[in-house]
């Protein structure tokens, strides 16, 4: 899969990162056991800090997608689960959509209870 | 292809040879004759004549047929090569065991006679010959891609992991036959292990990366870097359609000019470098890869 980060861009490059990582589990160009690159490799290659690359591992182990273990390096979750992760990165958008319109919690989950048949 | 017809026939020569003299000596050849030969020609190995005969026979039949495939497969120049030179050498041994035998069978000397295995070998150089030149193979059929759109500010990194159920399981079931026949027969053979289990360690999983470095394959199990092409050295980057006998077979293939890591037949990553050697891999989606290294490319020169 492709790395791609922006220097210029003003999202976080550690979020930059764990969205791409994200992005190949959706479109299955990473498959639970598929190791990541190491860190200090991928961080060398892409010219950016090393914490940068540790801080979106890290990122992407909490939501459990990867594992990271001393040794082994980032792998993918044997329960990294595509199908919901394509649902989380939906959420994702209609939190920062209703945000954007000043929507508070409440009624974000009111929004979807309605959308249920 | 008259000529490639040619030449596959060639490849079959020593098989006939190997036919005939067995049909006009066997019958003055002992049952049992010298297979092996010491430093000073003198024999110290013995063994049933027809064993070593058939033995020969099969790697003949087992070159001529790869001769055959090599001619009709294009591009395979270096397979037809090898095929000419196996069942050369196969005839040849046979020829310098028999023919010493004969000259005199109570103590067989092979003398003179090992140089006929060098004529053996260099039978492949005859069936390449015949074959002609290499066709100029344009690459048809696979379009030098766009180059990534990047902007300056923009770092790419691609990195993929290519496995290979297969070759594991060949090269696992080879050391498992390597075991068996060292602990049952010949101890000796204990070392020949070593290979099938370093190959399934270098090539069951391997992870290519290409990015401002150039590309790189890195032994996935163990961690070791098995190739590494500088960004400087790469003059294109072509999707293309790997044929593994064009390439030598597959596996780890390496021919005068160009060297490839072949997993399977399909879709792959072809590399021009400035030296005109060629450098292949097979890969899901070798577009990405291209795109990115022509973009490196581009960039680094711009």
């Amino acid at each position: 899969m492709l790395f791609r980060v922006d220097v210029a861009a003003a999202e976080p490059l550690a979020d930059q990162i764990a969205a791409q990582v994200r992005g190949g589990i959706v479109r299955g160009e990473l498959v639970p056991g598929e190791r990541l690159p190491p860190a200090r490799e991928l961080a060398d290659v892409l010219d950016i800090n090393l914490h940068t690359v540790l801080r979106a591992y890290a990122k992407l182990r909490d939501e459990n997608l990867i594992e990271l273990r001393r040794g082994r390096g980032a792998v993918v979750r044997d329960d990294a689960d595509a199908t919901r992760l394509r649902l989380v990165e939906l959420a994702r958008r209609f939190v920062d959509e209703a945000r954007r319109q000043g929507l508070r919690e409440a009624e974000m989950v009111a929004i979807v209870k309605e959308a249920q048949p | 292809m008259r000529r490639l017809l040619v030449s596959a026939a060639l490849v079959w020569l020593p098989v006939g040879v190997l036919g005939l003299t067995w049909a006009a000596w066997h019958g003055r050849l002992p049952d049992r004759i010298a297979t092996h030969w010491n430093g000073t020609g003198a024999a110290d190995g013995f063994g049933p004549a027809s064993w070593f005969w058939g033995t020969l026979l099969a790697i003949g039949v087992a070159a001529g047929v790869a001769g055959v495939v090599a001619a009709r497969t294009p591009g395979a120049r270096f397979l037809l090569t090898t095929a000419g030179s196996v069942s050369g050498a196969a005839a040849a041994i046979w020829l310098a065991t028999a023919g010493a035998t004969l000259a005199n069978p109570a103590d067989a000397r092979l003398g003179w006679r090992f140089l006929l295995v060098f004529a053996g070998l260099v039978w492949g150089v005859v069936v390449a010959a015949a074959a002609g030149p290499r066709p100029v193979t344009a690459p048809v059929g696979a379009p030098a891609v766009d180059p990534l759109e990047l902007k300056p500010t923009e770092r790419v990194a691609y990195s993929s992991t290519l496995r290979s159920p297969l070759l594991l399981g060949v090269t696992l079931v080879a050391a498992a036959v390597v075991a068996v026949a060292a602990a049952t027969t010949a101890p000796a053979v204990w070392p020949v292990l070593a290979l099938p289990l370093a190959a399934a360690l270098l090539f069951a999983r391997v992870r290519v990366t290409a990015d401002r470095r150039g590309l790189r394959l890195v032994a996935g199990l163990v961690g070791v870097p098995v190739k590494r092409i500088a960004l400087a050295d790469i003059d294109s980057a072509e999707p293309a359609r790997i044929a593994p006998m064009e390439w030598g077979g597959w596996g780890y293939r390496v021919a005068p000019g160009r060297s490839a890591l072949v997993l399977r037949s399909g879709p792959g990553l072809v590399l021009r470098l400035r030296d005109g050697r060629r450098f292949a891999v097979t890969l899901d989606e070798p577009e990405v890869p291209a795109a990115l290294l022509t973009a490196l490319r581009h960039r680094a020169s711009g």
